[in-house]
């Protein structure tokens, strides 16, 4: 009954197995990453409590920057809409007249960062005095009024301190300009504060990204170190050294889109969190206020980001823990 | 012993076609036979290990494609030594190891998994993954070669029920009897239809019955052009089986025994 060598099906099976096809190759490749991406989804589900904790110390990990960065977002709302109020006042000197008084409003008003300019003459500078209690009567001693000119230029929301500071300097250069009282310097303070808190966003997130890069290489190196002797048998039927390392990059892939989107949940939950009391806050300044989300964008970037970083951690830990494995 | 040992588990459905022999009366002949060829040269091999201890001296034989051969000799003799050089798991100290004119020497670490692929192993102790079922365990070989999904099961399955455990492919393989693991790493072995097959003590762990049962699978996949090389101790095993065998002593050949010549 024993086949003779040349009957075998080798001959037969030798157009089959042109393996070096890129059509091969390729639904090769695709095959194996199907069953690595499977094999490590039964992984984690295999231990859920441990998986579950994982995620979950690397979702926290991450939604804390993103909480951070929403806050930020919308204490710079707040400044803005608080801003809208904070005029800078320009005086002229006492020689100006109307003429140059409404040439300097005309100059003014285009520049960029001004969203107006609101020319204010002598009188209506006397009519306001005198509505202030304890100030009409020594008006009545007057003989002319000593008020000047005065232009009231406000802010386009969203100018930076900058930018105001350099507007700024350069009316106070202008010509028949006496005083320029900037009203809104505390808005300068706050961007300086801002300014701060988004490099502390940026410096935390970076620590918190690598806590989780060493999450996922730890978890790793542990799943590895347990499934030493599996590796060995894999590498024994002929499997390759990529071939036993792509589940663990699977898992590390899992556990930062799992974590990515727990984040991304818990942002937007403290986004709802925020939205009444913000609301009554708005309520305080006319509607001005509202509590403003994460982008949508940044949503969605967030679990692809903490995938990669996932699928990075694990990448590292992997090569070298793969070689004290086998 | 081994019909009592099978009386004792009812409730398991047992493949009763293995003891028949050839043909199979269920599963298709062609999914175990062996694709390509296996003639296996040794050519004056050495293997002397770090520290001194020389397991390999000087061995030159043949195994022809297709044949079925028994390794014996006593503990340290080097069969262990001589099947993990064909699995390129150890290199030769000195000497040339060829199969089908391709030297072993010259594949590179690279090319090793590749290798691997090309033959069976099975082991004393089995090294099933005990937390997969007997399917994946029998199915790995076909994932790491790239066989589509749909192939692989009815491999699988029909690898399975050559060695008669077709109704334990759920099972972990904890769940299995000694003998019934070892079938399992024998299936996992031929799954991929590999041109030599080699076999690291198979029935050390096993009782008289269930290793003469286990042979049995290895002739048959003999018969089918696989060619096996089984290293063992067990001499009455290795003269009922009536192959060829090569012995050893302290890393030397000292017999070459054509079937006709073991009594």
């Amino acid at each position: 009954m024993s086949t003779a060598p040349e009957n075998r099906p080798a001959q037969a099976d030798a157009p089959a197995r042109n393996v070096h096809s890129r059509g091969r190759r390729l639904a090769s490749w695709q095959e194996h990453h199907r069953w690595s991406a499977a094999a490590s989804l039964r992984r984690l589900a295999a231990r859920p409590l441990g998986s579950v904790l994982t995620i979950a110390v690397m979702g926290l990990a991450l939604a804390l920057p993103l909480a951070f960065y929403l806050l930020l977002g919308n204490v710079q709302r707040l400044g803005d809409a608080l801003g809208q109020n904070q005029a800078i006042s320009v005086f002229l000197k006492p020689d100006q007249g109307a003429q140059q008084a409404k040439l300097l409003a005309s100059q003014l008003g285009e520049r960029p960062e001004l969203a107006a300019v609101t020319l204010k003459t002598p009188q209506q500078g006397m009519d306001e005095l005198a509505k202030m209690q304890g100030f009409s009567g020594a008006l009545q001693t007057l003989g002319d009024n000593p008020l000047p000119w005065v232009l009231q230029l406000q802010p386009r929301s969203g100018t930076g301190a900058a930018a105001l500071e350099q507007l700024v300097g350069e009316v106070r250069a202008m010509r028949g300009v006496d005083l320029v009282q900037d009203s809104g310097q505390w808005r300068q303070r706050l961007e300086a504060l801002l300014d701060v808190g988004n490099r502390v966003v940026l410096i935390v997130a970076s620590l918190l990204a690598l806590a989780a890069l060493l999450v996922v290489g730890n978890t790793v190196r542990v799943d590895i170190a347990s499934r030493s002797e599996e590796i060995g048998v894999l590498l024994l039927i002929g499997a390759s050294k990529a071939f036993v390392r792509r589940p663990y990059l699977y898992a590390g892939i899992w556990y930062g889109l799992f974590s990515g989107i727990l984040a991304a949940a818990l942002a937007v939950a403290i986004e709802l969190a925020l939205a009444q009391p913000v609301a009554h806050l708005s309520e305080a300044y006319q509607g001005r206020l509202h509590v403003g989300g994460l982008p949508l964008w940044l949503l969605l970037a967030v679990p692809l980001a903490a995938a990669l970083l996932g699928w990075l951690g694990a990448r590292l830990v992997s090569a070298w823990q793969l070689r004290q494995a086998a | 012993m081994f019909a009592r040992f099978l009386e004792m588990r009812p409730v398991r459905h047992r493949q009763p076609h293995l003891a028949a022999g050839f043909p199979y009366p269920c599963g298709r002949h062609d999914d175990i036979q062996a694709r390509g060829h296996a003639v296996i040269q040794f050519d004056q091999v050495s293997k002397r290990y770090e520290g001194g201890h020389e397991a390999l001296s000087q061995l030159s034989f043949e195994v022809p494609d297709g044949e079925m051969a028994f390794v014996t000799g006593h503990s340290g003799a080097g069969k262990s030594t001589l099947l993990k050089l064909l699995g390129l798991i150890e290199r030769p100290s000195h000497g040339v190891i060829s199969m089908d004119g391709k030297k072993l020497s010259k594949i590179r670490a690279s090319g090793v998994p590749k290798w691997r692929r090309r033959i069976g192993m099975v082991f004393q102790d089995h090294r099933l993954l005990m937390d997969r079922s007997v399917f994946a365990n029998v199915e790995l070989p076909l994932v790491i070669g790239s066989i589509a999904r749909a192939e692989r099961s009815r491999r699988v399955r029909a690898a399975l029920e050559k060695v008669g455990l077709l109704a334990y492919e759920r099972q972990l393989p904890a769940t299995l009897s000694a003998g019934e693991q070892q079938r399992v790493g024998i299936a996992r072995a031929i799954v991929a239809r590999p041109a030599l097959l080699i076999a690291d003590e198979p029935t050390g762990n096993l009782d008289p019955q269930l290793a003469l049962e286990i042979m049995g699978l290895f002739d048959e996949f003999q018969q089918v052009g696989t060619t096996v090389l089984v290293a063992s101790h067990d001499l009455p095993l290795i003269k009922r089986m009536k192959k060829r065998v090569i012995v050893l002593d302290h890393g030397r050949l000292v017999a070459d025994l054509a079937a006709q010549e073991v009594l």
